[in-house]
This record gives C-alpha cells, structure tokens and sequence, in this order.
C-alpha cells in the first residue's frame, strides 16, 4: 500500500469506517465489547435439511472478535445454506448460533440487529433510488432521521454513487447495487458483517477500496464473515479459513500457514480436503468440444 | 441436397416442412416467440400463484359463459321482437346502436391488454444489455419486438372478436336486413379489427411519445402516471360503453357529437363498406381511415427514431435536476416511528412508479366512479336524487378491494430478504400502522370528499354530516380491507382466486348490498334529525376505534407473512 492511489483509498477506507461508527462507544458497550472478546460468534453443530437432503452436517466454527474468516467451498457444499442460518433468514433443522455467549434463539430480533448482510446475488428493489433503498433499510433498522440525514449522503459520496442519486436502481450495474448493498449492511454499525461473494461485479479500484474498509472494519473489535469461491481473496484478507465439502466442514487453517514456503498452497489444501480431481482431463473433454466442427 | 429431391407432391411437402422448420430454428422465430410469451409474463406470480391463477381463471370462465348464455337469451328475445315490428325502422335504429358495441367492446378490449404490457411495447434497455452482446443485428431486435407486439395484438383481437360472433350472427338473422349478410359479416371483421387495430396503436402511440419526449428518471414517474390515466380513462368507459345501444338516436339523428366517440368513426366505416352510407357516415369513415394511419405512422415513426437514436433516447440519463426537488422532498423530512415511515414511504413510492400496482389501483377503483357515471346518462330526476347516497358508498367498496388487490401483488419478491432480517415485534405495530393509514386514507378520503361534493351539488349547502358518516364508514370498512393482513406491501408471495369464484362472488355481492342497504339506511336517519345524526356520528367513530385497536392487538402479536397459503376446506367454508 505505498502507491497514492492506494494511500487515497485507505483514506477513503478510514472515512467510510467513520460513517459506519460516528457514536463514541458508551460504558454499556465497552461492557459488552469486553464479554464478546470471550465469545465472538460461533456456530454449534449446525444443521440444514431439505427433506431427505442434508445441506448442512453438524458444522461447527467460530469467529473471533477482530477476525476476517474465509468460509470456502464448491458450488453446492452449503456456503449459502450457512450464510442464510446465520443471518436468520433460515431456522436451522439443528445446533445452536451463539453471538457474545448469547444464543440466537433467546433474542433472535436483537441477534439479527447486530449483522450486516451483503447477499451473493444484489436483490434489491430496483424501483427505488439508493438514497431511498438506504434510508428504508436504516429506518427498518430503527436508525433516526438525523442520524441518517448524515449517513446516507455520506455513504452514497464515498461509494462513488452520488452522481447516480436520482437513477432508480434498474439502472444500476451489478458493481454499483454491490456497492448500495455495503452500505446498506453497514448503515446501522453491525458487529458482524456477513458477505457472501461481495466483490462479484466490483471494478478494480472499488475491490481494493472494499478489502481495505473490511480490513479496517474487522481490526475495529469487529467480525466478518467472507463466503466465496476465490482463494486470493482469502489469502489477501483474511486471518482463518474454513473449507465446507458436502455440507461438512473438512478443513479450517490459519491463512499465515499457507505464505510459508514450506507449507501447501491454499489451493492445495482446498483440492485435497474437498476430494476434488485433477481438472485436467475434464479441461481437455471441454476444449475438444469448443474446437468440434 | 434438398433442391436434387424431385419434384413430386411428396417432395414438395418435405420441402415446405423443411422451411417451416428453417423459419422456427431462425433467430428471428426465436425472438419473436420469446418478445410474444414476455407480453403474458407480468413477473408477479410464484409457480403456486401461476398455478393459482389458471384455478381461478377455470372459474371466471365457468362464469363468463354462463352470463354469455343468459345475455344470449335475452338478446334472441330482443332481435325476435324488433323482427315483429311491421317496419324495419326499429330494427335499423338499433342495430346502429347494438353494432357499435359490437366494435368498441372488441377496441376497449385491446386497449386495455396493449396498456397492461405497455411496458414491453418498444425495445428498452434490458433488451439492449442483453442482446446487444449476441450476434443479432439490432434491425432484427427491433423487427421481432414489433411482431410480437402484432402477434400479441392480433391475439386479443381474435379472442375478442370470436366472442363477438355469436351476436353478429344473431342480429344479423332478421328479416329488416336490408343488406347481404355475408357483405355484412365482412364488413364488420374490416371495421371492427380495423378499429381494435386503431386502438392498439393509439396506446403504442402515447407510450412511444413519452419514450421519445421523457429522459430516464421522468420516464418511470410521468410515465406511468400518464398510462394510470390512459388506464383509468379506459376502465371509465367499461360502464359507459354498455351505454351505448340507448343512443341509437343519437346516431339515427347523425350528432356532430359522434365525431368525437371513435367507435362512431368505424361504425361509420362499417356502413360504407355495406353500402349503407350517408354523408355524416362517409364523413366517419373518413375519420376511422385516417385515424388508423395517423396512429400508426406515429408507432412507426416511434420504432424508426428509437431504432436510429438508441443510445441516445433510450439509455439517457435521469433527469437531475427534477430527481433533485422530488428526492430532497422526500428524504429527509419525516418524524416519528421509522418502521412507519420506512413503510409508509415504501409503499407510497411503489405505487407512484410501479405500473402494474398503480394500474390495479386507479383501474378498479376508476371502475366504481364509472358506474356512478353510467347511471347519470339518461337518468330521471328521481334516480338522480338517489345518486349522492349510493355513490361514495360504492367508491368505498371499490376502493376497499382495488388498494387490497394492489398492496397484495407482490414485486421482486426475492428483495423481501431485508424485511425479513430487519423484523422486529416491537416495530411491527409501526409498520402496520402506516399500512393501515394509506388504506383509510384511500378508502375514507375520496369518498367522503365526493359525498361532501354531490350533496352540496344536491342541496345546494355544504354537507358535514354525510361527509363525516362516509368518511367513518370508510374507516370501518379498513378493518374489511386488512382482514388476515399480516404483511408488509408488496414482498408477500400471492395466490390468486384462493376461494371458488362463484362463492367469493356470491359472499362479496350479499355483503355489499347488506353494507350499502345498512349505510344508506344511516345517511337518510342522520339526514332526518341532528340529534341522531350526532348519536350516529360518535356509534360509527366508537365502531371504528374499537375495529382498529382489535387489528393492532392482533398485527402485535403475528408475524410478518412472507409466503401466501392457500386456506383450508374449513376455512375456505368458514365452518
């Protein structure tokens, strides 16, 4: 990060942070912060059925407070399931989620308070603005009007959406609805933020402006959550990574083991601990049928 | 290697299937199939509410069919009556009449299909993003967009047209005749697809004008204000237009008045082409002639520009400035709860820019205020003294069921993720109250303002008391409107037709005659003394408090509703 491009982003990064978290922390927070460093998230046997499938296979993981964890794995492994127990928008069929030593289902509404959600697909309602999408998500939050007469604008300056503030969001690329869907999981300064493929459709600029506010964000005694496919971004951002493979965790690592020299790649580890083959072959299948008259 | 086939009749019919094959694996075939099939997909229904959907449409038609065979009966009796008359003068006044309903229901008909997929009318950006990346020529866009659109059209046109027959037939079989009843079958088809044509193309027309003249942002607004109004003024003329065999004489005495009610022009058209025309029907004819070409070379002329200047006139940028004043109004200046305001603004903003919500809303509600006109044309002094009881009643009811049936449509259901996430008991009262003030102001406001106008217009002094009584009416009526309502507008899953038709029908008539009985009863007793009227006054507003605190200790303790069911046999009975 030395180029001025990279320092301006950090800046931008530093300001962003600002706008999630404008209110000094209160006695009963810190009091609450200092619980959560024993706690932090965690799932207990997690379990997802869909009759006789099963999505999810007891899965347990934690995140701790101040970490970025990948969660890793092949299409149809139950990233999404997982994701979607633990924003709340699934009951799990089995197991527990605990935030701060506290279980989901004691305070569910005061659980899903506490998380910020960006979706891997950006469904949003299109017939609406950003500044109107986030002032409805900030008020649904319970969010007041000054406080978001602030947040709004601000947000839409840093995300670069300002100067689309009248389009409905019909008119949106896909980069910038990722961008409205930050914001939105942000607004209302969640402890953890849960992305499932966030940076899908982000430019280049707006994909290092994004690792650096999650960088920022999760040094804050904050967690996060990054469900993707992409193991460079795993290794760039991330403190720890868990490997699903049929619904069943089969791998959870360190990323700092995986840049010494001596220790398998990252894409090693995924390969081996996911039973995945040698795509070689299927590759070669492929290109014969690209090249057949 | 299929040219060396010989030239046999067998070889000649592999050859035709062969290029009908060709054609239906053509690009163009496919795009103009997938264009066709776009105009009956509104996007609003799951799977179970298309399913939903053919249940219910099983049913209307079940009904239609019956009602089409009792109009049959009544109407053999007519044509066998005006066949007994010693002249045919009779028979000819009314045909006049009974033949330009038979064009302007089939016109109104395909006026309003064209309106409900008015959106899908031109190519617009979506078309642009997708298929500006395949190898298709835009020419061929453009060229399948409009053939879907005459498919669509043409479509509407026959099925109306096959309903009409029957009573084409019917009144043509009557000794009065005075023409070829083959002629005058074809010269009905001509003048009547003519006119369904015509207004076909005059909706083209309007929505492409406000493509080529309105920039993004204004477009989704302006636009689909301007097609509610199009919509309303269409739905007016439902009631209006069964109006129009009473005014056979109007017809017979040729009225400059004709010149303006455009089934008259192809009526007009109709009797040229018989042989039947004078010089006010000539003069139609003329009209209907070149109103089909006007309109039409405006929808051309509307392909051709946007066809030349996409870029430019499609995919133009929202108009800042006017976002400005509209947005900054809105944004920031609300107080109070913000799980109120969140959905208050919610729902408000979707009605004003979704055109299919806004389309149900102004259609069925426009629907009432119609049949209050309907019933001023010829009306005697007597009935029109009734007019001021039983219109703000009926705007009630409609209104009621047109705001129910808009709230409920779903839109972008997959969005709904964020009032899941963000639902809270402690806030859910909030969000329902601003459900259950646009219901009462929809369903109280506008009636109770038409009360106040038609009984001053009756009495000649402002009307308090019956304003009030409708208007509290109305607020009673809301506890109907939001009965087993436990969803936020517009992200619930909607099952249509999830009762038989025939019981909801039958329920739903029993039930507003028994509200319309009961409430005009209350106006003429409140008119009658003051003292009552007071005492009716406060029983309506303890009727009403109690209603909506008994939806508000209900809305606090039952969740949000996100997927719509299907109610059970015992409840569907309500046993």
């Amino acid at each position: 990060m030395s180029s001025p491009e990279d320092a301006h982003l950090a800046s931008v990064s530093e300001r962003l942070q600002v706008a999630v978290s404008p209110k000094p922390e209160s006695q009963a927070e810190s009091a609450r912060t200092s619980r959560a460093e024993r706690a932090g998230f965690e799932a207990r046997g997690l379990t997802k059925r869909y009759g006789a499938f099963l999505a999810l296979d007891r899965v347990d993981f934690q995140i701790r407070r101040g970490e970025i964890l990948g969660y890793l794995g092949p299409n149809g492994s139950g990233k999404s399931t997982t994701v979607n127990t633990m924003v709340g928008l699934m009951e799990p069929s089995a197991g527990s989620l605990w935030l701060d030593g506290v279980r989901m289902l004691e305070d569910p509404v005061a659980y899903k308070r506490r998380i910020g959600y960006v979706p891997e697909e950006p469904y949003l309602y299109t017939h609406l603005t950003a500044p109107e999408y986030l002032m409805l998500v900030g008020r649904l939050r319970g969010l007041t009007e000054p406080v978001l007469a602030e947040k709004v604008p601000a947000f839409l300056q840093l995300l670069s959406l300002w100067e689309s503030r009248y389009a409905t969001m019909a008119a949106y690329s896909k980069g910038m609805r990722q961008r409205v869907l930050l914001a939105a999981a942000l607004i209302h300064n969640p402890d953890l933020l849960v992305l499932d493929e966030p940076f899908s459709g982000l430019d280049v600029p707006a994909g290092l402006l994004f690792r650096t506010l999650l960088r920022l964000f999760a040094s804050g005694d904050r967690m996060v959550l990054f469900s993707t496919h992409r193991f460079d971004m795993v290794e760039q951002l991330c403190s720890r990574v868990v490997i699903l493979s049929r619904g069943r965790i089969v791998a959870e690592h360190d990323v700092a083991s995986f840049k010494e020299s001596s220790s398998p790649s990252l894409e090693d580890v995924f390969v081996r601990s996911t039973g995945q083959d040698d795509f070689t072959p299927l590759a070669r299948q492929i290109l014969s049928l690209v090249q057949q008259r | 290697m299929i040219t060396s086939l010989p030239e046999s009749p067998r070889a000649e019919a592999f050859l035709r299937v062969q290029r009908w094959r060709d054609v239906q694996e053509s690009a163009e075939w496919r795009l103009t199939r997938h264009f066709f099939r776009a105009m009956f997909d509104f996007g609003v229904l799951t799977e179970a509410g298309a399913d939903s959907l053919r249940h219910m449409m099983l049913g209307a038609i079940g009904g239609i069919v019956t009602f089409g065979l009792l109009l049959t009966r009544v109407l053999v009796g007519r044509y066998i009556q005006l066949g007994r008359y010693p002249t045919g003068e009779p028979y000819r006044q009314a045909m006049l009449g009974d033949d330009m309903l038979i064009i302007g229901l089939p016109m109104l008909f395909a006026a309003v299909m064209t309106l409900l997929v008015s959106d899908s009318l031109f190519p617009d950006e979506r078309d642009f993003r997708i298929l500006g990346p395949l190898p298709i020529r835009r020419s061929t866009v453009f060229a399948t967009k409009l053939a879907g659109l005459l498919l669509f059209a043409g479509l509407c046109i026959a099925v109306a047209h096959a309903a009409m027959l029957p009573w084409v037939l019917l009144s043509s079989v009557n000794r009065w005749l005075d023409h070829n009843m083959l002629l005058r079958l074809v010269a009905w088809l001509i003048a009547s697809v003519g006119a369904s044509y015509f207004a076909v193309f005059t909706v083209c027309a309007v929505v492409g004008l406000l493509v080529l003249t309105l920039s993004g942002g204004r477009r989704q607004s302006i636009g689909a204000l301007m097609k509610s109004a199009v919509f309303a003024g269409l739905v007016l003329c439902i009631p209006l237009v069964l109006q129009v065999p009473s005014v056979g004489t109007l017809l017979a005495a040729r009225s400059p008045w004709l010149a303006a009610v455009p089934p008259a022009w192809f009526l007009g058209l109709q009797r040229t082409l018989v042989g039947r025309a004078d010089g006010t029907l000539l003069w139609l004819a003329a009209a209907a002639i070149a109103g089909v070409i006007v309109v039409g070379l405006i929808t051309v002329g509307t392909y051709v520009l946007l066809f030349r200047h996409f870029e430019r006139l499609v995919l133009k940028p929202a108009d800042a400035e006017a976002g400005a004043r509209s947005s900054r109004r809105r944004l920031f200046r609300s107080r109070g709860a913000p799980a109120f305001h969140a959905i208050a603004g919610f729902t408000l903003t979707t009605l004003a820019r979704s055109q299919l919500h806004q389309s149900v809303l102004v259609g069925l509600s426009m629907f009432g205020i119609g049949v209050a006109f309907n019933s001023l044309i010829g009306a005697t002094p007597r009935s029109l003294a009734r007019l001021p009881y039983w219109a703000p009643l009926l705007l009630v009811i409609v209104g009621g069921a047109a705001i129910r049936l808009s709230l409920s449509f779903p839109l972008q259901h997959r969005a709904n993720w964020i009032f899941k996430m963000t639902e809270d008991p402690a806030t859910r009262r909030d969000q329902f109250r601003a459900v259950d003030w646009i219901v009462a102001a929809w369903v109280a406001g506008p009636p109770a303002a038409l009360s106040f106008v038609l009984w001053w217009v009756a009495t000649g002094h402002p009307a308090f008391v019956e304003a009030a009584i409708v208007g509290l009416l109305g607020l009673i009526s809301v506890h109907w409107v939001l009965r087993d309502w436990w969803r936020i507008p517009f992200t619930c899953s909607y099952l249509p037709g999830k009762r038989f038709v025939a019981y909801s029908a039958m329920v739903g008539f029993f039930l507003c005659a028994f509200f319309m009985i009961a409430s005009t009863g209350l106006i003429v007793v409140a008119r009658s003394n003051a003292r009552l009227a007071i005492a009716i006054i406060l029983a309506l507003t303890l009727v009403a408090w109690l209603l909506r605190r008994s939806r508000f200790a209900v809305w606090r303790r039952t969740p949000l509703m996100f997927e719509d069911e299907l109610p059970d046999q015992a409840v569907q009975l309500h046993l």
